[in-house]
């Protein structure tokens, strides 16, 4: 049981040290594919750390709820890391029905944002708030018809367990996982604000959703909006690169190894598409969720009737 | 197998359904058609047969090479726009997709539990002859009409293998030939009708006074 607590500590810590490699990881392999050299791999932990230096200065009219909001955010977002599997550890947090906890804790973290940008009063952070509200309506029914096709499947309600179970031994149960990692990987996309539905390099406020949003903040409060960013980002990683753990292999080392590449193949994708496509309109984006939930909805139907 | 195949099938369907260019609906034509002729070939790896294989060889010839090619050619010697100009939006068209591809698999599933036949070939086939329909229903362009008579098509020949395992080839290879004269035919009207009058929308059929 100890011992358990503890490997649930280690698969935390990890979540936390390596988080922002990866995003620096999207970054430098993004810059290597379009032909620049780019930033070391280590660039946003420099962030971090310059950040965590300077001073706060919240706006005259902003209320407790700016204040409080990027350490709430930050804390959800480090509950739901701590109820995902790295290599074949059990989770810290993990008990029946905590996909439910996952989606939520992340959607409360979400909420508690887009109150704060509103909070603030400026009529950008009220637009990217308005952005960010509509597209999380439409990137919630992913998750649940991915995730939940899997667990109503199994039949099990615990994110470890639902992992736990995928058995890669039957070429029909492949393919259904196959196509619940692509839309898992355009949930992905659009939760973490990457390419084909946000661009994260831009400052441009008029095409601007998760990023605008965080335009008045400073010092430590941009320092945890942006470390739960990163966090983030590799939640969602994990949750795509879980799926093809081969579960049955049960050795830790094989499990940290298949982690390694699997993170190292996801980023490569992600700087991949985020080279090759370009932003989509706006009034295109829900189409393009749709597009995933479609995917999602597809996969259900067609487990449930070949069974 | 065939069941994947019929998911790839489906996933193609959602493609052309959120796609705003004409090139998406031809490469779509090309992957369905490579997908059929890769079912139809599939029971003939156990049990080959020079017979056999002509249906999947025409059926590869005909939808992966011929028609698409023609298509492609139509679009630039009458310099087509490639938007498609649909009636409404596509947000509205994938949904209506989607509610309809629910439905058609519960209503096959609920048939099957009476016959004998293979689910998910079955509603995948039945699935891209209602988003044909659908397809002509709510695009301006003849030549996305043509696009959506093709992929009903596609439909009708992917019901029929989850229908019958073993299709009479000759009819096959008639109705190949059939919706090829079809395509040509389109093809040589289009070009009459960019002749006569400028644009290719329907509604601009409508004006046509005799």
């Amino acid at each position: 049981m100890e011992i358990e607590i503890l490997q649930g500590i280690i698969s935390l810590l990890i979540i936390l040290g390596f988080s922002p490699l990866f995003a620096g990881l999207i970054n430098k392999l993004k810059a290597v594919l379009t032909g620049r050299i780019g930033a070391p791999v280590w660039q946003p932990y420099y962030d971090l750390k310059r950040l965590f230096k300077k001073e706060t200065i919240n706006a005259t009219v902003s209320s407790f709820v700016s204040r409080i909001s990027p350490v709430i955010n930050f804390v959800t977002v480090a509950v739901a890391a701590t109820m995902l599997p790295i290599g074949f550890w059990k989770p810290l947090i993990s008990f029946n029905g905590d996909i439910i906890l996952f989606a939520y804790i992340l959607g409360l973290a979400r909420f508690i944002q887009i109150l704060a940008a509103m909070d603030i009063g400026s009529s950008f952070e009220g637009m990217g708030a308005a952005r960010e509200a509509t597209f999380a309506l439409f990137a919630e029914p992913i998750f649940f018809f991915t995730l939940g096709s899997v667990a109503f499947i199994s039949g099990l309600s615990s994110i470890y367990d639902i992992y736990y179970s995928i058995q890669l031994n039957n070429i029909s149960y492949i393919v259904f996982i196959v196509i619940c990692s692509i839309s898992a990987f355009l949930l992905a996309v659009t939760e973490c604000s990457r390419m084909p539905v946000d661009d994260p390099n831009t400052h441009l406020e008029l095409t601007m959703i998760h990023e605008v949003m965080i335009l008045d903040n400073s010092g430590i409060d941009l320092f945890l909006y942006q470390y739960s960013g990163y966090i983030k980002l590799f939640i969602y990683a994990i949750l795509e690169i879980s799926f093809f753990y081969p579960f049955s292999a049960q050795s830790y080392l094989v499990g940290v190894m298949i982690f390694v590449i699997g993170s190292f193949i996801l980023a490569l994708t992600l700087a991949t598409v985020e080279t090759i496509t370009s932003r989509f309109k706006m009034k295109n984006i829900p189409q393009y969720l749709l597009f995933a939930t479609a995917i999602g909805i597809l996969n259900l139907l067609i487990y449930t009737f070949t069974k | 197998m065939e069941n994947v195949l019929s998911i790839l099938f489906c996933l193609s369907l959602f493609y052309v359904s959120i796609s705003s260019r004409v090139k998406g609906y031809v490469t779509v034509l090309q992957l369905q058609g490579l997908l059929l002729s890769v079912i139809i070939v599939i029971p003939f790896i156990y049990d080959f047969s020079i017979f056999g294989i002509i249906l999947p060889v025409t059926l590869l010839v005909v939808k992966v090479f011929l028609i698409p090619k023609y298509i492609k050619k139509i679009i630039l010697d009458l310099d087509i726009k490639r938007m498609i100009e649909p009636t409404i939006q596509q947000f509205t068209f994938l949904l209506l997709v989607i509610v309809s591809m629910v439905v058609i698999f519960v209503v096959s599933n609920i048939l099957s539990q009476r016959t004998e036949l293979n689910v998910i070939p079955f509603a995948s086939g039945f699935s891209a002859i209602v988003i044909g329909i659908y397809i002509i229903m709510f695009r301006k362009k003849l030549i996305v009409h043509v696009a959506g008579f093709l992929i009903l098509e596609n439909g009708i020949f992917l019901f029929g293998t989850a229908v019958a395992s073993e299709l009479p080839m000759m009819i096959e290879l008639g109705i190949l030939l059939d919706v090829f004269v079809v395509v040509f035919l389109m093809g040589i009207a289009l070009n009459n009708i960019s002749s006569t009058l400028k644009g290719f929308d329907v509604t601009a059929l409508g004006r046509l006074k005799d």
